[in-house]
């Protein structure tokens, strides 16, 4: 075993400790009777949930509704938030033009929209996407913007004295060299569409992860409503290293 | 016609070169260049650091062509850089992004993908970069990178190249094989080369001319002809009585 690797298995150590020590305190509460089953159910109740809710398929079909909504509204807004990101980047008159009117937007949370979205879209799927390309787009837009912005000039340079063709530029030089920055935006931008799902579905939904979560907490089911936010949790976990692992494989040069 | 521009292939009429300041006035960086270029010619700018010897350089090649007098390059004024005038610049500027032979290839357009191939392995094997085609410029030495930049400047075919203080940054032994290996590209392209350089030593052994520059504002103080036989020698009393003659133009 080198040093990394022993490096590595140490911090795993760590990890592990880390989790059984909040379960086992979780556990020690539970069997002391210290707990309230309606304001913080047992580990084991939990656990007994989780096996019943994916017996019965209801947490697969909750997954699955979620998912596709951020999907269709993150897909939406990385492309929207890409092109516009580069178009406004590039250009100094569109940046001045539009500045402004983003940097008013972009502090309003997506879930202050949610009034406006059900009056416009009314409580369909339309709304519920919308509200999620909302919580993704200005993150991915003003990293996109960040990152052309930022450019080597004496890179820039080197391309124009070139007399490179335009789309070659963008491609070739201006893309890659905003990369890093597009990712983060990607990724930022995920865990705010994230957000913005629950909190549609736990608004005005009859499906998704935000409803089961919604639905439990009325008929005081909270270990569903645990299992709803660790099933999020994990899911975001996993999109995210997912995106990681992209950016890794597009980012070969650092 | 075509013999008069041969030997003026290069002129450079009373060029100033002003920067704006905030606050106070323009300062003056250049004063009034003049000089003249011949086609297949060696020309080394040598001055102190902040003498203006990269202005001088980018007013030149047409990246800043923001001044007063003229520059003109084979009859045309230049008032933009063009592809068929080659950079090498004082960082070697290789796109981190791309591999060797995607740098070396960035300059080339609207060839097919064969001849596009055939012409970054000629250059990068002009330059010993051959089994490094495939790397990042990260995974270069700053002599493997350097030389990737002059192979990238070269692909084109310019017709003339510019060099900034391309051995700069480079160790003694590295920059002297560099130094040859620029002189050995030169013989067999012919292409006419401006290099800056604040080695007295460079520009010996690689100038046909070296033009000294003076400080603030920029001006030249003097144009040393150097007529040396090839291959020069370091050592040799002529190489030295040049070397000598530069030398006492800065500390005489
Ligand atoms: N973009 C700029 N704006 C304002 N002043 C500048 C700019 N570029 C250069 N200068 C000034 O012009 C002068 C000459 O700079 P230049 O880069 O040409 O020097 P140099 O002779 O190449 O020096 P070195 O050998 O250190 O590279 C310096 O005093 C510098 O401060
Ligand atoms: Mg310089």
């Amino acid at each position: 075993m080198n040093k990394a690797t022993a490096k590595n298995a140490g911090y795993a150590a760590e990890y592990i400790i880390l989790v059984a020590a909040i379960i086992g305190v979780w556990i020690v509460m539970g069997s002391t009777g210290n707990l309230n089953p309606v304001i913080m159910p047992a580990p084991s109740k939990v656990g007994n949930t989780i096996l019943s809710l994916i017996q019965s398929g209801e947490l697969w079909e909750s997954l699955g509704i979620s998912v596709a909504r951020v999907l269709q509204g993150y897909l939406l807004a990385s492309v929207l938030g890409i092109i516009l990101g580069i178009l406004i980047g590039l250009s100094n008159h569109l940046e001045r033009l539009t500045g402004l009117l983003i940097q008013l937007i972009k502090p309003i949370p997506p879930i202050a929209w949610i009034p406006l979205v059900i009056l416009w879209f009314g409580i369909g799927e339309g709304g519920k996407i919308f509200l999620i390309f909302l919580g993704g787009f200005f993150t991915i837009l003003i990293n996109v913007i960040d990152g052309i912005r930022q450019a080597d000039t004496k890179l820039i340079e080197v391309s124009t004295s070139m007399e490179t063709p335009f789309f070659k530029h963008i491609f070739m030089m201006v893309i890659p060299s905003a990369a890093p920055n597009i990712f983060t935006g990607l990724r930022t931008g995920l865990s705010s569409c994230w957000m913005c799902v629950v909190a549609a579905e736990l608004v005005s939904s009859t499906t998704g992860l935000g409803y089961l979560i919604m639905n439990a907490r009325q008929f005081g089911k909270t270990d569903v409503v645990i299992v709803g936010m660790l099933t999020i949790g994990i899911t975001g976990k996993i999109m995210d290293s997912l995106l990681k692992l992209a950016e890794k494989l597009v980012i070969r040069w650092n | 016609m075509t013999g008069e521009n041969e030997k003026n292939y290069i002129v450079v009429e009373r060029l100033h070169k002003y920067f704006s300041q905030r606050g106070s006035a323009d300062m003056h960086i250049l004063d009034d260049i003049n000089f003249t270029v011949k086609k297949g010619e060696v020309i080394c700018i040598v001055g102190s650091s902040g003498c203006g010897k990269s202005t001088l350089l980018r007013a030149i090649c047409g990246l800043d062509p923001d001044h007063e007098g003229t520059v003109r390059i084979d009859g045309t004024e230049i008032t933009g850089p063009d592809k068929h005038r080659g950079m090498v610049f004082q960082e070697h500027r290789l796109f981190p992004w791309l591999t060797v032979s995607q740098n070396v290839g960035y300059a080339l357009n609207g060839i097919s993908k064969e001849e596009k191939q055939e012409k970054v392995k000629q250059y990068i094997e002009l330059v010993g970069l051959n089994g490094f085609e495939r790397s990042y410029p990260r995974e270069l030495s700053g002599g493997m990178a350097q030389r990737a930049g002059i192979a990238r400047a070269l692909v084109n075919n310019p017709s003339v190249l510019f060099l900034d203080e391309p051995f700069g940054a480079l160790d003694a032994f590295t920059k002297i094989s560099m130094q040859k290996e620029l002189k050995r590209i030169q013989k067999r392209s012919h292409t006419t080369m401006l290099l800056v350089t604040h080695d007295i030593d460079e520009a010996v052994y690689l100038a046909d001319q070296i033009i000294v520059m003076s400080e603030r504002p920029g001006r030249i103080q003097n144009i040393v002809p150097v007529k040396l036989a090839e291959p020069r020698d370091r050592n040799s009393y002529e190489f030295v009585e040049i070397r000598k003659i530069i030398y006492n133009e800065f500390f005489n």
